[in-house]
């Protein structure tokens, strides 16, 4: 549905996408996650034809992005993260308006908009004005209006951020309903946990860059599969590294603060067999423990070394 | 014309209510009080003086109220049309249209019609108030049409202006007073570049008779010098503006070349040029993704 190979988008001197590659299947839900400045809004509006990338290919459906540009607008909706609404304009009248802007003849405008406002749970509101409306029900009204010409692909940017929970809760029901409908949705996040329930892909960028990307399941068992080993010396850590480094169940092992963390593939046994080894050789273990390694845990280690490179 | 959904909205909410009666109301009681006290305080209304009328006071009255409403439409045109785009941007909706296949023809032409709506409007409901003075004589109906024609004409090129500069600036207040700078560079800035050259060639051995050629081609842009020439124009016997009196004789003096005679048909023609002109480029502007026309081979920008 979208395929997106080698993105880079450049302002005048901030590189915020720096060769993006990503793919998103028909009937997905791709959680699309990054740090505050990562460049998932960027990303978005460069789909959503709002901004021009400096090079890469963007297809939607199979469409060059570049070649016809309007071809692809009439297959996505677009949601951004900051939006304003007309005031003086009733809930009936913005959705008509935005009918109208999408060229819904006018003779079944009506019947789209309710639709839509039914499917957003904003019947009750018909006749408001969509000044008047809470930020959670600005945020449903939006998602109805992104909806109106009945687009395969949903490009959301962060439409729970500033939600109570309950508010969030909403759309997410919601957005289950759409996945239903047989819509394909790419939405941003800064939080994992938000997206982890309701996605079947997750892509995490950092620096504009696509740090590790999969459906969840595959990255749940790459997870699973692998604990972290995290261990803290008493002085001198080079003796410690070189022995660990040595260990064939372990890999990745690295030094991050005063902390060697690697990653670890074995059983309680062999973690004791390790930790014995190391007493042995007089290596001044302080801490040694093994660490669950969830979303949450990749996705801060991820975006925190990836920070670190950065500066 | 095709259904344009920006028109249709914003004059729905601009409508709406009873604040655009109200103005329509204010408006035109207020032209109507001017030709009332007008014709009270030159006696035109007394009983004993009814076959004395002069119809030069109709006229005068017709001059007066044509100055008063361009006046109004070269300062209300760039406060309503200098927010269309920039506040569009600043309230965060820009993207939510942009995003969409509607062109972005549609949406400064849709702006500009809209904003400069309330200005249309009170013109042609004023037409009665200026028709008044039909009823005394020394005015065609041909005049009174051309004068709403250059109205509208003006009020579209004001528009434009105001609307290309919104889509340059981020704030509002900026574009609106770049508009007023701009205005007053074409009712001020030509008399003094018209001016100026003169000087100088004279001065080089020019010749010291001022070309009318000339002159048309420094007046173009100056909306005043249009009225100026246009107001009563098939009755002819008017100059509103002492200052174009030399000028206009100098044109009549001239048999070749009709346009010395209808200066105001090059003014209209610079006003339609210049909006034409902004309009393409502010829609041009607004696109979020430009095309380039061809892409060179081996080279990504
Ligand atoms: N118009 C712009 N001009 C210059 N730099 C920009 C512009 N927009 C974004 N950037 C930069 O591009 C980078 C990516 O920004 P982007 O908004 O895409 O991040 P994000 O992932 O959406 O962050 P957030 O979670 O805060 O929304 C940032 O470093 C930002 O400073
Ligand atoms: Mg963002």
């Amino acid at each position: 549905m979208l395929q997106i190979t080698n993105m880079v988008k450049k302002y005048k001197k901030v590189t915020a996408v720096d060769g993006l590659s990503m793919k998103i299947d028909k009937g997905h839900i791709y959680g699309f996650v990054g740090a505050n400045g990562a460049g998932k809004t960027t990303t978005m509006k460069i789909v959503a034809g709002l901004l021009k990338a400096t090079s890469g290919k963007v297809y939607v459906n199979g469409i060059d992005i570049q070649a016809d540009p309007g071809g692809v607008k009439k297959q996505i909706g677009y949601m951004p993260d900051f939006f304003g609404v007309y005031d003086d304009l009733r809930v009936d009248e913005y959705m008509d308006f935005y009918a109208g802007v999408y060229g819904i003849p006018a003779d079944k405008r009506k019947k789209v908009c309710d639709d839509l406002v039914e499917l957003v749970n904003l019947k009750d509101k018909m006749d408001a004005y969509v000044d008047s409306l809470s930020r959670g029900m600005k945020q449903r009204l939006c998602l109805a209006r992104s909806l109106i010409h009945n687009p395969q692909l949903l490009i959301l940017d962060e439409p729970a951020s500033g939600l109570d929970p309950r508010a969030r809760a909403e759309i997410k029901e919601i957005l289950k309903e759409l996945r239903d409908m047989g819509k394909t949705i790419l939405i941003s996040s800064h939080i994992l946990p938000e997206l982890s329930q309701l996605c079947t892909s997750i892509g995490i960028i950092n620096a504009g860059k696509m740090v590790i990307n999969g459906t969840v399941d595959e990255i749940m068992q790459r997870v699973s599969v692998n604990k972290v080993l995290i261990v803290k010396v008493n002085g001198e850590m080079q003796p410690a590294v070189s022995f660990l480094k040595e260990q064939p169940v372990l890999c990745n092992v690295t030094v991050s603060n005063d902390q060697i963390s690697a990653d670890f593939n074995g059983d309680d046994e062999q973690l004791a067999r390790i930790l014995a080894q190391m007493v042995e050789r007089k290596i001044p273990v302080i801490s040694f423990r093994e660490a669950e390694k969830n979303l949450e845990s990749i996705f801060m280690n991820l975006t925190v070394g990836g920070m670190k490179d950065a500066v | 014309m095709r259904y344009n959904p920006v028109i249709a909205k914003e004059l729905k909410v601009k409508m709406r209510g009873w604040k655009s009666p109200a103005l329509v109301t204010i408006y035109l009681g207020f032209l109507g009080l001017i030709v009332f006290f007008y014709f009270l305080t030159n006696d035109q209304i007394s009983r004993y003086s009814s076959y004395s009328f002069n119809p030069r006071t109709a006229v005068n009255i017709y001059n007066m109220l044509a100055i008063a409403q361009f006046m109004l439409i070269l300062l209300i045109t760039p406060a309503l049309t200098g927010g269309a785009i920039s506040g569009e941007r600043e309230r965060q909706t820009l993207d939510l249209l942009l995003c969409t296949n509607l062109p972005t023809f549609s949406i400064v032409f849709g702006k500009l019609i809209s904003s400069i709506a309330h200005v249309l409007l009170l013109i042609v409901a004023s037409f009665p108030i200026l028709g008044i003075v039909f009823i005394f004589g020394g005015i065609g109906l041909v005049d009174v049409l051309l004068l709403f024609a250059f109205y509208i004409v003006t009020a579209f090129m004001v528009g434009s202006v105001g609307l290309f500069y919104s889509s340059i600036f981020k704030k509002s207040s900026i574009a609106m007073v770049m508009t007023y700078v701009t205005l007053l560079g074409f009712v001020i800035g030509t008399v003094v570049i018209m001016y100026v050259w003169t000087f100088f060639t004279m001065r080089f051995g020019g010749n010291p008779e001022t070309n009318p050629a000339l002159i048309l081609i420094f007046m173009a842009p100056n909306p005043f010098f249009g009225l100026a020439s246009m107001a009563t124009w098939s009755s002819g016997y008017i100059d509103i503006f002492n200052i174009f009196y030399e000028l206009k004789r100098i044109f009549s003096d001239k048999t070749a070349g009709w346009i010395f005679t209808r200066p105001w048909l090059l003014n209209i023609t610079f006003n339609v040029l210049l909006s034409g002109v902004l309009i393409w480029f502010t829609s041009w502007k607004l696109k979020p993704v430009k095309r380039k026309k061809k892409k060179k081979a081996g080279y990504q920008s």
